[in-house]
């Protein structure tokens, strides 16, 4: 990792940004979503984005992965400027997302799903996706069965397993806990806490501000596509403001 | 001629559907436009392979009745549709900045075009494979069936095409690309597939397999420059049949509607053999059940299917 990068502002300690973002433009066409916006995620780290519905959290992960291009500002990853990049040479560098929906080939098998996963590794697929069953079993019973016969929570842990398989050392996940059962979202955090465990960096964005900040090392509240508070989990639940402006309490 | 007879015919016919059906349906899933220089890509095939023909017609021994330089134009036939899609869609099609709708309007375009080059090179008339037509096989004669050999190639040929692309949709890592990319266009990128490469080699297979059947169309019937176009609204019936975007759909849609263009003759037996009271409708009926509208009765079988499936046979229930 090189030294001499630009630390982005609110950098505090001393590692180096696996991955930033500093003062983003973005957005559709001509509808502008983020304004300004700086985001850094170090290495190892859970950092959770929360923030009223519109907000732009999502807009975030799309524009660090490629799916939007930044209008102005920077996203560089270990300190090389990837803004505007194409997301399959994103993945390529050793960044991955989890879409909030759509996040498995439904009518490919969960083995081809993790295949389709690894297309962009030149070797050591099979060890990988063996690896990646012996972590999550409750997709190995059913690898040879498509994947829209899976419930919800197993399509999560699929589609978590589908951008493991790159190995990247970032994972983008929108919205992991969205649309399920109470206690199937809280498997699908532990999942997002062991995954964090093998040196994965992950950025999320999470509708549940308590379940996601409860598992983050820091956090993120976003209002109108610009960052209004950042801190650890502890200051921005305890923070008056923060909870009654935007987290509903 | 007996049920098993026009079976056999219905048989010959559906594998030249199929082999458009096919390349239609991948198109539309993949590249994700309906094109309607689908039947005139199959024109393209069948007029290279007659030059190529005349060119090799001589060269060494015959299988099922077809010389050796029959395969070598089938080869080249393919080679060209392919050729002449991949090229339109680097030229034409990938810069414009169109929707779908946009892209079928094109494509119309694009039909013209080709059509209109092969009538100035070739003339508008008739014409066919300089290879001697044979008679039908004299053992099946007994049992109704009037097939040649060169009816016994053209089923083996799609059938040796259609396995080969199962095989490569299944067991291929393009394949499984490919498939990834007809269910989630979105999800195949943020997985790493290059998906302008697998678009190309989508255009590349769609339009070879169309190639082959405008060759075997040619050898059936007789080539003429409308002769892809006319068959593309009975691909386009198969393809929806199947339940559109679905490639074993296609499969199963060409098969059923080259069946039924074909069985026609014997549907107006049994209308005719039927009771049907009052007089008038049974000579309406009659009249309306004859080969003159094979097409027109595929549709209207197409319609009844897509009244109780609406998306097609191989489409998942109603949505």
């Amino acid at each position: 990792m090189s030294h001499d990068t630009t630390r982005p502002a609110g950098a505090t300690d001393g590692a180096d940004p696996v991955l930033s973002l500093s003062g983003v433009d973005s957005g559709y066409g001509e509808v502008q979503v983020l304004d300004d916006c700086s985001v850094r995620l170090d290495p190892g780290e859970i950092v959770c984005l929360v923030g009223p519905n519109g907000a732009g959290k999502s807009t975030v992960l799309k524009t660090a992965f490629g799916m939007l291009t930044p209008w102005t500002g920077t996203v560089s990853y270990h300190g090389r400027d990837i803004g505007g990049m194409a997301p399959e040479e994103i993945v390529r560098e050793g960044i991955g997302y989890v879409p909030q929906t759509d996040n498995v080939f439904g009518s490919l098998t969960i083995d081809e799903n993790l295949r389709m996963g690894g297309v962009a590794r030149d070797s050591g697929l099979e060890a990988v996706i063996e690896t990646l069953y012996d972590r999550f079993p409750i997709i190995e019973e059913k690898r040879s069965a498509k994947a829209k016969t899976l419930s919800g929570g197993q399509r999560q842990v699929l589609a978590f397993a589908r951008a493991l398989v790159m190995e990247p050392d970032v994972l983008l996940i929108d919205e992991p806990s969205a649309g399920l059962a109470p206690n199937t979202a809280d498997d699908v955090f532990e999942d997002v806490e062991e995954v964090n465990d093998m040196e994965t960096a992950i950025l999320m964005v999470e509708q549940n501000v308590t379940k996601g900040l409860g598992i983050s090392d820091r956090g993120y509240v976003l209002d109108q596509g610009t960052v209004r508070f950042e801190g650890t989990p502890e200051e921005l639940l305890n923070d008056e403001e923060v909870s009654q402006l935007y987290l509903g309490g | 001629m007996t049920v098993i007879g026009y079976l056999a015919n219905g048989l010959v016919f559906s594998s030249i559907i199929v082999l458009g059906s096919i390349g239609l349906s991948l198109v539309y899933s993949i590249a994700d436009f309906a094109n309607f220089a689908h039947g005139d890509t199959m024109t393209i095939g069948a007029y290279t392979a007659l030059v190529t023909f005349g060119v090799v017609g001589g060269l060494g021994g015959a299988v099922l009745g077809l010389p050796y330089g029959f395969f070598l134009a089938l080869v080249v036939g393919i080679a060209a549709a392919a050729v002449v899609a991949v090229v339109t869609e680097r030229v034409i099609y990938e810069p414009l900045d169109v929707d779908s709708i946009g892209l079928l309007i094109t494509s119309i375009g694009i039909a013209f075009v080709y059509r209109a080059l092969i009538q100035i090179r070739f003339g508008s008339d008739f014409t066919r494979f300089d290879i001697q037509p044979l008679r039908p096989i004299e053992s099946l004669v007994p049992y109704g069936v009037r097939v040649t050999l060169h009816d016994v190639a053209i089923v083996a040929s799609a059938a040796v095409l259609v396995v080969g692309l199962h095989v490569l949709l299944q067991y291929t890592d393009l394949g499984r690309k490919m498939r990834a990319m007809a269910d989630n266009p979105d999800l195949a990128r943020v997985s790493g597939i290059r998906t302008r490469r697998v678009k190309l080699w989508t255009w590349v297979i769609g339009a070879g397999l169309a190639g082959a059947g405008g060759v075997f169309l040619g050898l059936f019937n007789q080539l003429s420059p409308r002769m892809g176009f006319n068959l593309l609204l009975v691909i386009f019936a198969a393809v929806i049949l199947g339940g559109i975007g679905s490639v074993y759909g296609a499969m199963a849609g060409g098969f059923l509607i080259g069946m039924i263009n074909q069985l026609t003759p014997f549907f107006s037996d049994v209308v005719e053999a039927l009771p049907i009271w009052p007089g008038w409708l049974a000579s309406l009926l009659e009249s309306l059940v004859s080969i003159e509208y094979a097409n027109a009765i595929a549709f209207v079988i197409m319609v009844a299917v897509l009244l109780v499936r609406p998306n097609g046979i191989a489409g998942e229930g109603a949505t």
